[in-house]
């Protein structure tokens, strides 16, 4: 690919693209509809390129990764419904902005995972760093182990599950969506929250600003033995659930407006 | 202008401060006057996982004093012109937008063929036969400009 040199040496495509090694691996088995590969010597571009090709050109619906070895940002940007699984641990801002795909990982992941999911289902069988689901816009998000810090930040939709214990700021200026944490909270949980719930069946350290406690409906208890049922949890734990005391924000006010283009 | 609320006394063009789907198509669509046109949509089936995922955020709002669904795809409302049978409202609105989604009428949809940087399924995740646009991404050039020394 073309591209345009700087006095630093690294070469730049017109697209911002800088990793140099931009070769298709040749090491991918496709079986059908199916494909998997080994990224223990593949570039984070690499890795991605052959997802990419595999799912949007291909016509591959079942992608395996193998070896991801906490590479950063990897499954980033896909936009199908498709299945990817990791065997093995991503790193930071795995699966960011996918809308659609159903993404399995059998390892732990850094932070940022499936930052501003727009949709999709992403399950990690261990745990995860600090800031899971940050901006998440819609979907499910799974994670069977502790997170850590600021979980849902800025969260704007979806489902956060969490089956262990969640750290500090958990649900800092969630604007909507739902956070389901089986274990412990930390401290700060839902500071600023302009809206949605968090439910939390362990102890909660402290609660942040205007995060107050909520009056339980029948949908929540439709809600919760839903998500468990379909993503086979077995029996939910009793929870309490968290909302905006309306005190700080008042985000059935703010929205309407935040979603207008005011023409002066 | 569909939808509008004047922000000027002296304007001579209706302005309007919501972002209205039928504005940004320059039409309206059949599926928002016709509820026969969306009734045999499987909502589990337009969306991943096995309950409807991202849907379950999107519910039958009000826009202009009209029922209305908002596409968060063009940041824009797409109102509902038929009767919504009392407790089907999010389910009809939630139908309405994945008619209008699928059939690639969404704004943002439209713009992709041209604006894509990488390559991306034209109608996104709710097709599953779909036309990968952005594969051919060119940076535009304007003519007769040069860029400065050291860039």
């Amino acid at each position: 690919m073309p591209g345009s040199g700087s006095r630093s040496g690294v070469s730049y495509d017109a697209r911002g693209l800088v990793e140099p090694h931009a070769d298709m691996p040749d090491n991918i088995e496709v079986d059908g509809s199916r494909a998997r590969f080994d990224a223990t010597d593949l570039t984070i571009r690499q890795i991605n390129m052959a997802l990419r090709k595999l799912i949007y050109n291909d016509g591959i619906a079942d992608v395996t990764v193998l070896n991801p070895a906490s590479k950063h940002s990897l499954a980033v940007g896909i936009l199908k419904r498709c299945r990817i699984h990791f065997e093995g641990s991503p790193g930071w801002f795995a699966c960011g902005l996918i809308d659609g795909p159903e993404v399995t990982i059998n390892g732990r992941v850094g932070w940022s995972v499936a930052e501003n999911m727009m949709s999709g289902v992403v399950t990690i069988e261990r745990s995860a760093g600090s800031l899971t689901g940050a901006a998440i816009r819609g979907g499910d998000l799974i994670v069977k182990g502790d997170v850590g810090a600021r979980t849902g930040i800025d969260q704007k939709g979806g489902t956060i599950i969490v089956t262990g214990d969640v750290g500090i700021n958990t649900g800092f200026m969630m604007q909507r969506g739902r956070q389901i944490i089986c274990g412990n909270a930390g401290m700060n949980l839902g500071d600023s929250m302009y809206d949605g719930s968090i439910y939390v069946a362990g102890k909660v350290r402290s609660l942040g600003v205007d995060c107050v406690p909520g009056e339980w409906t029948d949908a929540d208890t439709e809600l919760i033995e839903r998500k468990f049922r379909v993503h086979n949890l077995g029996e939910p734990p009793t929870f309490e659930k968290f909302v905006c005391g309306q005190q700080l924000h008042n985000y059935d006010a703010l929205e309407p407006s935040e979603r207008k283009l005011v023409i002066h | 202008m569909a939808g509008s609320a004047s922000t000027g006394e002296s304007s001579r063009e209706t302005r309007t401060v919501a972002i209205d789907a039928e504005v940004l198509a320059g039409k309206r669509f059949a599926y928002q006057e016709d509820m026969s046109l969306v009734e045999d949509i499987d909502l589990l089936a337009a969306t991943p996982g096995p309950d409807i995922n991202w849907l379950e955020d999107i519910t039958l709002l009000e826009e202009d004093g009209v029922p209305a669904v908002f596409d968060r795809y063009s940041n824009s409302f797409l109102k509902i012109y038929f009767d919504i049978p009392s407790g089907r409202e999010d389910e009809i609105a939630r139908k309405v937008l994945i008619k209008h989604l699928t059939d690639g009428n969404s704004y943002g949809i439209t713009l992709k063929d041209i604006h894509c940087k990488f390559p991306q399924v034209e109608l996104g995740p709710w097709v599953d036969e779909s036309a990968v646009v952005g594969t051919d991404w060119r940076q535009p050039v304007l003519e007769g400009w040069t860029a400065p020394a050291g860039h």
